[in-house]
């Protein structure tokens, strides 16, 4: 804290005695805090409360363990035994990692994952930044903006399975889409792109995780107070400005969290791909699946060790654009 | 005094035609109107001149118009009908970022990501001023307000005062033409509202701007303003200087907000030239009142302040005009003075006394005592 002996400046007497006041008050809830701290200290009292916390945390740290830490650290292990007709057994080797290595295949394709992965982030963040600002600012009323969000949250009702399914009779050659452009003129002949495409496996990703973007920008959209935009436009901030310097700044947290679950979710996909791309389209997770196919256990596991260490990459450089800890 | 700024609030009523130059130097409010809907009138057709170096106070209670009326001149609302006119220029029409006003608003809105002197500066970089000439300004605004060593904190890392002070260097530093305050103590706890408003006022004294100062706090009004503008349901009820709004309140709204003045509604009785008398509720007052239409056998309402009357403790019955006697309710000791809470036959009333005093009154609720007024403390009121 600053002394008030230090203070000058104009308006000095009366900034002192506020200062001594605020310094008062701080000491005063100091003192208490001290002397219900001093009440409590008993013998054991804090090894308790360790107990307690301890025990409050295990439920959540036990399936953490076994259902994440476990699993992964299986894979790693797997990775490096030996392929059998059935399965594996735990005979160390690098053969899986070798094989990879040598794969032109997998590397594309885990690149191309990658980069595609980048592609519907940054579709996601600006396609969902217009929409998480409509819902979260421009609408003022609290009612109509949680109305608003379930609505946006629709596709969630859903089964996800349903919702990619759903594509096919929408954009397939006879889909619903290709029949009203052509009913229309504007084409002559059915869009192969718009199924069983690269594109079309985008777009369709685009549209099943754009949610995961708009969510997170939206919580944190909501939280910046309304007046602190009428002040920045009150310093001589036009609309563009009040964006730039006051809004992106306070939503960045939410950038990076939509960004990170938009990048491993898709990045990590195989069902949207197999059916939207229908066998023509590959990603890293359609070959790991392949492999599990073909009970090629250690294989399938070096391919997602490799996969989980791109999300890492990812991740750790998005999480470059925002010091998460200290905004959110 | 009083007579002179009721003059001046007409004025600015003459000041809507057309006919009248638009010249004049300070800030015109002309037939400002605000309708939220079709029927609801925020404000309803105010004029007010403010001139350039003023502390104006808007006070009211809330849903008045005061804050929209601030929110006009500072371009965060569009008036329905009417104009704004700042040195004989308009301001209709420009966004806030256009315009030579900035706010303090009332939970002081400082941005949460970045640090005080950032905050400071932000208005002088929307601006297009060079990093240096930035901060420069920024540490003699941060000084000014006595926070110099709390440049590179984050706002929230301050207390409520310290919030406040930031907020004012940061509109501070752009030398506005005319500084808007919108409930700026609102926020603080009332030992803190007491020393900020007497930094305000001696922060509108060094910088010598214009300050618009809007707030539902009678006292915290009268202590910074150099006129109050009192509003009620959208209309200015009068607008004088505090010390002739506290003793000379124009009407029974003016009165009746203000607080602490006793009013009473009756009947002219008589009138001779500037004396008249009226049978108000069981007590014959005397007043001294030189308004129009105070017309023998007209309803009319006076009031007297809570300080003006004289309460004796060993007189329990009425003798002339401009006294009553009045059963004690409740005695309230507040330090400097004592507030007596009275009733006399149904009708409630208050009076001040100093508090030395408090003694005769300790523990003598239910007893009777004799108020009585000078009729030059008695005002009369349009209604």
């Amino acid at each position: 804290m600053s002394r008030p002996s230090n203070r000058e400046g104009g308006l000095k007497a009366g900034g002192l005695r506020t200062e001594d006041i605020e310094q008062a008050e701080q000491m005063l809830g100091e003192r208490m805090q001290e002397r219900a701290l001093g009440e409590q200290r008993g013998a054991g009292v804090r090894g308790r409360r360790a107990l307690v916390t301890a025990a409050w945390t295990a439920p959540g740290a036990l399936w953490l363990v076994f259902f994440l830490l476990a699993p992964v650290l299986m894979i790693v292990l797997v990775s490096f035994w030996t392929r059998t007709v059935s399965g594996f057994e735990s005979v160390w080797t690098l053969e899986n990692y070798e094989f990879l290595f040598q794969s032109n295949v997998y590397w594309n394709q885990l690149w191309d994952s990658f980069w595609h992965s980048l592609v519907i982030v940054a579709a996601a963040l600006v396609l969902g930044f217009p929409v998480a600002y409509f819902l979260a600012i421009s609408v003022t009323s609290l009612r109509m903006q949680i109305a608003l969000f379930i609505v946006a949250l629709a596709p969630f009702w859903t089964s996800y399975l349903i919702r990619a399914v759903a594509w096919i009779p929408m954009m397939g050659r006879q889909g619903a889409l290709n029949t009203a452009l052509e009913e229309l003129g504007l084409i002559s002949e059915p869009l192969d792109i718009l199924l069983f495409s690269d594109f079309a496996v985008t777009v369709a990703m685009l549209q099943l995780y754009i949610l995961f973007m708009i969510a997170p920008l939206f919580f944190m959209l909501a939280q910046i107070d309304r007046s602190s935009l009428e002040a920045a436009r009150d310093l001589g901030a036009n609309s563009f400005k009040t964006f730039r310097e006051v809004i992106l700044p306070q939503a960045m947290p939410g950038v990076v969290i939509g960004s990170i679950f938009v990048f491993i979710l898709t990045m990590g996909e195989f069902a949207t791909v197999r059916i939207i791309g229908g066998g023509q389209v590959a990603s890293v997770g359609t070959i790991v699946q392949t492999q599990v196919a073909s009970v090629q256990f250690p294989q399938a596991a070096a391919s997602a060790v490799f996969l989980v260490v791109a999300m890492f990459l990812g991740v750790f450089v998005l999480l470059r654009f925002s010091n998460l800890r200290e905004e959110l | 005094m009083g007579r002179e700024q009721a003059l001046t609030h007409h004025e600015g009523a003459a000041a809507a035609a057309p006919s009248k130059p638009s010249a004049s130097s300070g800030l015109a409010l002309r037939s400002l109107t605000k309708r939220f809907g079709e029927d609801v009138a925020a404000v309803d057709d105010i004029d007010l001149h403010i001139e350039h170096g003023e502390y104006v106070v808007l006070l009211g209670p809330s849903g008045c118009g005061k804050t929209t009326t601030l929110r006009m001149i500072g371009g965060h609302e569009e008036p329905t009908s009417g104009d704004i006119v700042l040195d004989g220029q308009t301001l209709l029409g420009l966004p806030p970022d256009k315009r030579p006003t900035t706010t303090v608003f009332q939970h002081f809105a400082l941005f949460p990501h970045r640090t005080v002197r950032e905050n400071v500066e932000f208005g002088l970089k929307m601006h297009g001023l060079a990093k240096d000439a930035r901060r420069e300004k920024a540490q003699e605004a941060l000084e000014m307000v006595g926070l110099r060593e709390m440049a590179d904190r984050k706002p929230s890392a301050l207390s409520g005062g310290q919030q406040q002070r930031v907020a004012l260097a940061r509109v501070l530093v752009m030398e506005p033409k005319a500084l808007l305050l919108d409930e700026p103590l609102g926020d603080l706890d009332r030992l803190l509202r007491l020393r900020m408003r007497v930094e305000l006022r001696s922060l509108q004294r060094q910088t010598g701007l214009m300050f618009i100062h809007v707030t539902h706090d009678q006292e915290e009004a009268l202590s910074v303003a150099d006129r109050i503008v009192v509003m009620h349901e959208g209309r200015i009820e009068q607008v004088a200087d505090p010390y002739t709004i506290s003793t000379r309140p124009e009407n029974v709204q003016v009165a009746a907000f203000m607080g602490d003045n006793n009013i009473f509604h009756g009947t002219i009785t008589s009138r001779e030239g500037e004396r008249l008398s009226l049978e108000a509720e069981d007590v014959e007052i005397c007043a001294i009142a030189a308004q129009d239409g105070l017309e023998v056998g007209a309803a009319a309402a006076v009031s007297v302040r809570a300080a003006a009357v004289h309460v004796d403790v060993h007189d329990e019955s009425a003798k002339g005009p401009n006294q009553i006697a009045c059963a004690i309710e409740v005695v309230e000791y507040l330090g400097d003075l004592v507030k007596l809470h009275l009733s006399a036959g149904g009708k409630r009333l208050l009076a001040k006394v100093a508090g030395e005093r408090y003694p005769e009154f300790r523990g003598r609720e239910g007893s009777t005592v004799l108020l009585s007024w000078k009729e030059e403390d008695v005002q009369a009121l349009q209604s």
